[in-house]
């Protein structure tokens, strides 16, 4: 599917330029807008309802610009018995960890399948494909099995460990090292460097937007995952910031939506700042690899 | 892979053994055996045998990832599959009899048909609007036009699916929610979405429209902008007219986003979970529990292990068939 990407972008396209639209042009640059007015719609619900008093809650119609402003909605959701504050730390060590360990893990293992010759590279790497279509459901069971058997449930290492690494990371990678003109690896090996002078000193300094896009898809996948955490850990502690929010919306302060939609508001708001920062890479890495991630 | 290599001089040697292809490693590698070694063969051997060692250690811990938790464990589960597990005693093995109860279970073929329904109508939708979508933003307009666009439509994509459940449950309900509040104005009563068995499934899936349709329209955004401007102008030159250029220009360069798209779609929805368990819980019934909650419930509620195995190897079937698919026929159906 990398074929997608390099479908060649210095060539001339008539579309896409920004500037003056053409005047036939505005009848659908509006219904374009109503469209997106529409998508809008449950974010800014979202929003509204966060900032809202208890007693206008289930106001309908919902005031889309509110008069009145609760902060102390926000208030509740960190200061409450429900310790929301703990889903988020624990989100954020789990997602620290993952992407920490699958951008060593994977720039290691891309840059060896990339830029070294050893025997049972090709097939190696066959493997590793292979594994991008099994589906979590079918591991999981063992790994649960595995895992509760060296006593690691309901522990966050269960949820780091089986994702230290990942073939998507290395996938991803090796396109980015692989484009890497070659004649950089041959000055540096003619220069005496080893094979992990030329990972640190050469292909690493060169992978920024790669290492990025692996960063911002890891990120995402793991702040957001649902699954896997909800097979692993039961105690309300160590929950993670989707399976304590929807295991606890009915109860986070006696079924007010305000207040979950404050809860909701604030998990979300990591991945939506990450993503205005770095947006190019994120889409970058979507279309080079051909996954969603 | 002579690419790798310096470039150096014709062999050193003549090719002892072997004909046909022979790269300069063998050649060296004979050198080596015949004791005829050159000092700058010697350099080189060193540093082969340095640079495959290092290889090996580099992709040691993406193998030791991969040999716990990808490989082990499918060896493990098609092995469960075909025994009976409750965790508390220990697996006995059954033979077929797991694939035999699947084959005269109503449940299991429920839920594989409301997956399918769900993945065949949510993968065309959101495909469908998606490019709809794309094809209104692919113009000149202003940029700060262009920008807000793409942020509305793509924001969704950010959300975890869990966290656009707990929202949407907000905006379906049904005495409460704004869904109906703005129905009711066009004259439809009140909808219980989630709980009525006609609306539950579509409830779900306009949702997942919702969340994941602007995916498909960036992929198809850089699709219709890898387009040369040239075949448009052709097509004007011949005076192609607008449904003309779209026919046979516009859809046939975009089939590579179409085919990727349907496939990453395709193999999400198959595993859809997470929204449908928020939203329905599988309900009303069992109208719309998907494969995975089926496999979730029978792992970790019912401890049926080996059974709930057995329902994950035809899941891991019918995705690799989609994967596969995408491998061999990607090239025929595409075009480049």
């Amino acid at each position: 599917m990398a074929e997608i990407a390099q479908t060649p972008t210095a060539v001339q396209t008539v579309h896409s330029r920004f500037g003056k639209a053409r005047a036939g042009d505005w009848a659908l640059i509006i219904i374009a807008g109503i469209g997106a007015a529409i998508f809008s719609v449950p974010l800014i619900f979202m929003f509204s309802t966060s900032l809202r008093p208890l007693h206008a809650a289930y106001q309908l119609p919902p005031a889309w610009f509110p008069t009145e402003f609760e902060y102390q909605n926000y208030v509740t959701v960190l200061t409450h018995r429900i310790p929301f504050y703990m889903f988020g730390l624990n989100s954020a060590k789990i997602t620290f960890w993952v992407t920490v360990g699958r951008l060593v893990t994977g720039s290691m293992a891309a840059f060896a399948f990339a830029r070294l010759r050893f025997p049972g590279r090709n097939i190696l790497f066959g493997l590793l494909l292979a594994s991008l279509m099994v589906p979590i459901q079918v591991t999981i069971i063992p790994i649960f099995l595995l895992l509760s058997k060296i006593k690691l449930v309901d522990n966050h290492l269960s949820l780091i460990l089986p994702s230290l690494t990942s073939a998507f990371g290395v996938f991803l990678l090796r396109q980015f090292f692989m484009t890497m003109p070659q004649e950089l690896f041959d000055a540096a090996k003619i220069d005496g460097a080893g094979p992990w002078r030329m990972y640190w000193n050469i292909a690493l300094p060169q992978a920024g937007p790669g290492l990025a896009a692996l960063t911002i898809i890891t990120f995402n996948q793991t702040w957001n995952d649902y699954f896997t955490p909800l097979i692993y850990l039961n105690t309300i502690e160590r929950m993670t910031l989707p399976l304590g929010i929807a295991a606890l919306r009915g109860r986070l302060d006696s079924g007010n939506p305000s207040v979950v939609m404050a809860a909701v508001a604030l998990a979300i708001l990591p991945v939506l700042i990450l993503f205005l920062f770095a947006q190019r890479y994120f889409i970058e890495g979507v279309t080079m690899t051909g996954i969603k991630g | 892979m002579p690419r790798d290599l310096p470039t150096w001089p014709a062999p050193l040697a003549p090719v002892a053994q072997g004909a046909g292809v022979v790269g300069r490693e063998s050649v060296i590698a004979t050198q080596v055996t015949t004791g005829k070694l050159s000092e700058f063969g010697r350099w080189l051997r060193k540093n082969k045998q340095r640079e495959m060692l290092a290889a090996y250690g580099f992709i040691l811990p993406t193998f030791i990832g991969y040999t716990a938790f990808i490989i082990g464990p499918i060896i493990a589960a098609i092995w469960l599959s075909f025994t009976e597990y409750d965790i508390f005693n220990p697996a006995e093995p059954v033979g077929l009899r797991n694939y035999g109860d699947l084959l005269r279970d109503t449940r299991f073929r429920t839920v594989y048909r409301n997956t399918l329904y769900f993945t065949v109508v949510a993968t065309s939708l959101n495909l469908g609007v998606g490019i709809i979508l794309a094809m209104l933003v692919n113009r000149r307009m202003p940029f700060f036009i262009a920008y807000i666009y793409r942020l509305a439509y793509f924001f969704p994509v950010l959300v975890a699916l869990v966290f656009s459940a707990v929202i949407w449950e907000v905006l379906y309900a049904k005495d409460t929610g704004i869904i109906n509040y703005y129905l009711n104005f066009v004259g439809v009563s009140d909808i219980a979405w989630l709980g009525d068995k006609r609306t539950a499934m579509p409830a779900i899936i306009i949702m997942d429209v919702w969340k994941n349709t602007g995916f498909a329209m960036i992929i198809i955004l850089a699709g219709l902008q890898g387009i040369p401007a040239v075949y448009y102008e052709a097509a004007r030159v011949d005076g192609a007219n607008g449904l003309q250029t779209f026919r046979h220009i516009t859809l046939p360069m975009l089939t590579p986003s179409i085919f990727f798209l349907v496939i990453i779609f395709g193999i999400g929805a198959l595993q859809v979970f997470d929204s449908i368990i928020v939203l329905t819980g599988g309900g009303p019934g069992d109208t719309t529990r998907s494969a995975v909650m089926y496999i979730y419930e029978h792992a970790f509620q019912l401890f049926r292990l080996g059974y709930a195995s057995s329902v994950a190897m035809t899941l891991f079937v019918v995705i690799s068939a989609v994967t596969l698919v995408q491998f061999r026929f990607g090239q025929r159906w595409v075009h480049y």
